[in-house]
């Protein structure tokens, strides 16, 4: 017998946004968009944080579930069918007043609406088309919604309810489609894939039409990402890495997402993971996605089958550094803007401020640390006018014990444990 | 050596640059200072600067025409920040006023804010980004709650002058509700009412009864927004430091969750 009495919104609210919470992508970047004097909201290309939650990660979106009563039976997932959980499901009203009210208040940059498998994914995903239609057309939102689509869901769906949305996503799961048989038996590697390249297409077509007609609706105008769980199944990060490449060149994705595991069903096919979920990997990953997207960097020059995992001690950059020392030390009067990219300590906009400011003039050392470098780990790699800052050998082991000694460039997770230096040469 | 004092504004500042170079003393032999030094120096000769509307909007057209609307804006916003970090830091006013020379002397003065070696546009840059920045922060840390009479309120304790952004930024955003930014350091507020544009005022005397009256639903949402922001957080990756990192404690009293 199913006995239900008629839940709060507060209750609601409570219930769907804890089931959401581990979709890590709360971006509201990726497009400019003017308010059009008559509804409510705007949107601005770098996004905006509204809030940081107690675990440091950025709150910009209303990130809710539309319900977390779902059929499928995915083993990592807290709202699988077969976990006795408290249920609940917004209706689209409700959604609609939550977030007008909470972008009054500026408490949100918009709403990141996602949803449990209701009945059918053809279903769900017509709820929040209905959702999104309602919030875009009767309450005149203008500001960012990101949506998932539900994998399975018909193509027609996806496509009107990418005229509504800012940016979609689909997520991958796992890395790899034997990991997702095992864990997900209802998802499958196909079912994701098609309307990824489905929404591919629509930008790419939605391209054209914009250029012809500057009027016509805009598709996805913020791009589609994803996300990948780390730590759930052996994986290397070169794998991961590795499908992470393929996403961005040959499905154009805006962002991947990694998210460390965290055991919530105590499901023994699942790792236990005693030290807590896998953050400072999950940092790694994140340091390289950085290194494939603004540094032109490829996988197989950070990663190989031999060397299949990142070192913890060291940012992905800093270790390719160290294996390349033969490339080093670059001049910054001189060095072109990729090469300067690849320095550890310079970032992309200072690459490009050096570039820029040292057609005016000579640089030196002091320049360069008002212009944003991070002189500490820069200094071995770099020379202004032929001198280095300080006295340095261009030695791997000289410049990682130099690296090392200054402990608040050791992550947290490791600064406590014994280190001593010759981490490096043990792996 | 001739040092122009110039009232710490845009007006004050532009008039400056104006009267400093109608003077023909010689750019060399003069020097603009936003205060009146404790102790006056042998040699110099003081010039008081009366701000001038028309003269400082010569000077702002003469920047937008020459150098382009963006490095007009950088300037503005620079001028905009309060600079006080540090003691020894250079003047705001003379790095503005060299800066202008510089792109007058330069072949292309639209990117006169990319010759980063010379220390004043580098003083420049670096106070338009702390401006940016704040205001950055603030168009998302900002919370407005709803007065009885429909009236968005929203108080605020920014360190540089940034309520010229967020005004605009807001009437973009929420062009049909009425609403008022108050900066309580400055003592100012924006005030926007729906369908028009927003106007800075200054704020002597606040009526703080008025802004503790709330609508009915605002304690509601209030609570709502509450009981969101702590179910969306992880227990298992709980990091406090990260997030005093990421929203600095000046922030919070001005929020409805951290507060």
């Amino acid at each position: 017998m199913n006995i239900q009495k008629t839940m709060s919104l507060m209750e609601k609210l409570t219930i769907l946004s804890a089931a959401a919470k581990y979709d890590v992508a709360c971006t509201s970047s990726g497009v400019d968009r003017k308010g059009n004097g008559k509804g409510m909201g705007n949107t601005i290309a770098p996004g905006i944080c509204h809030a940081f939650s107690s675990d440091g990660r950025c709150v910009s979106l209303l990130k809710i579930l539309f319900t977390n009563e779902c059929i499928f039976q995915c083993a990592y997932c807290q709202n699988n069918c077969s976990n006795d959980v408290p249920r609940a499901s917004f209706t689209p009203e409700e959604i609609c007043t939550l977030t007008m009210e909470f972008y009054r208040r500026n408490y949100i940059e918009g709403l990141f609406l996602s949803s449990g498998i209701l009945v059918s994914p053809n279903y769900t995903m017509e709820l929040i088309y209905h959702t999104l239609y309602k919030l875009r057309h009767e309450h005149q939102f203008h500001g960012y919604i990101h949506v998932k689509a539900i994998p399975g869901a018909d193509p027609l769906l996806i496509r009107q309810t990418g005229y509504l949305a800012d940016r979609m996503s689909i997520n991958l799961e796992l890395p790899t489609s034997a990991g997702l048989h095992s864990l997900a038996p209802n998802k499958s590697r196909r079912t994701i894939l098609k309307p990824m390249r489905q929404i591919q297409n629509g930008i790419a077509e939605n391209k054209d039409e914009l250029a012809v007609y500057q009027k016509a609706p805009h598709f996805v105008p913020a791009g589609q990402s994803t996300q990948m769980i780390i730590g759930a199944t052996p994986e290397h990060d070169y794998e991961i890495m590795r499908v992470t490449e393929s996403l961005y060149q040959k499905f154009g994705l805006k962002r991947v997402f990694y998210s460390a595991f965290v055991n919530v069903n105590q499901n023994e096919k699942l790792p236990m993971l005693p030290g807590g979920p896998p953050l400072l990997r999950e940092h790694r990953l994140y340091q390289a996605d950085w290194l494939l997207r603004y540094y032109h960097f490829s996988v197989s020059e950070l990663l190989s089958e031999d060397r299949p995992d990142f070192n913890l001690n060291l940012d992905p950059k800093c270790d390719w550094a160290l294996r390349h020392l033969d490339l080093f030390p670059v001049e910054i009067n001189r060095a072109s803007y990729q090469t300067l990219l690849r320095v550890p300590g310079i970032g992309y906009k200072s690459a490009g401020r050096i570039v820029k400011a040292r057609r005016m003039n000579r640089l030196d050392f002091s320049d360069l640390k008002k212009m944003g470098v991070v002189l500490k780990r820069a200094l071995y790699f770099i020379t202004c006018s032929g001198h280095m800052m300080y006295r340095t050998k261009l030695e791997e082991n000289y410049i990682f014990e130099n690296l090392m000694r200054d402990r608040t460039q050791i992550p947290v997770g490791l600064r406590n444990s014994s280190y001593q230096q010759l981490t490096i040469w043990d792996v | 050596m001739y040092v122009f004092l110039c009232e710490n504004s845009i007006e004050g500042i532009f008039t400056g640059v104006y009267d400093a170079w109608a003077s023909r003393y010689g750019h060399r032999n003069i020097r603009l200072s936003l205060d009146t030094p404790d102790t006056y120096e042998l040699f110099c000769e003081y010039i008081q600067v009366t701000p001038d509307l028309e003269k400082s909007r010569r000077i702002g057209r003469a920047i937008c025409s020459s150098f382009g609307y963006e490095v007009y804006q950088d300037i503005c916003q620079a001028i905009m920040a309060a600079g006080k970090e540090k003691k020894k830091a250079l003047d705001k006013a003379d790095c503005v006023y060299r800066t202008i020379l510089l792109g007058f002397a330069m072949h292309d003065g639209h990117r006169v804010l990319t010759a980063l070696g010379e220390p004043y546009v580098a003083r420049v840059f670096e106070l338009a980004r702390t401006t940016n920045l704040e205001a950055h922060h603030l168009m998302g840390f900002l919370r407005f709650r709803e007065l009885e009479n429909g009236v968005l309120f929203s108080a605020i304790h920014p360190k540089n002058d940034v309520l010229p952004i967020l005004g605009e930024h807001f009437t973009d955003r929420l062009p049909q509700e009425h609403f008022m930014i108050y900066d309580a350091t400055h003592k100012t507020a924006a005030v926007h009412k729906a369908g028009s544009p927003f106007f800075i005022a200054d704020v002597t005397d606040l009526n703080e009864a008025l802004i503790q009256n709330v609508s009915a639903e605002e304690l509601e949402y209030r609570r709502l927004w509450c009981a969101f922001f702590e179910s969306i957080a992880i227990k298992a990756r709980q990091n406090p430091k990260l997030q005093s990192q990421n929203i600095p404690k000046r922030f919070w009293q001005d929020t409805v969750e951290l507060c």
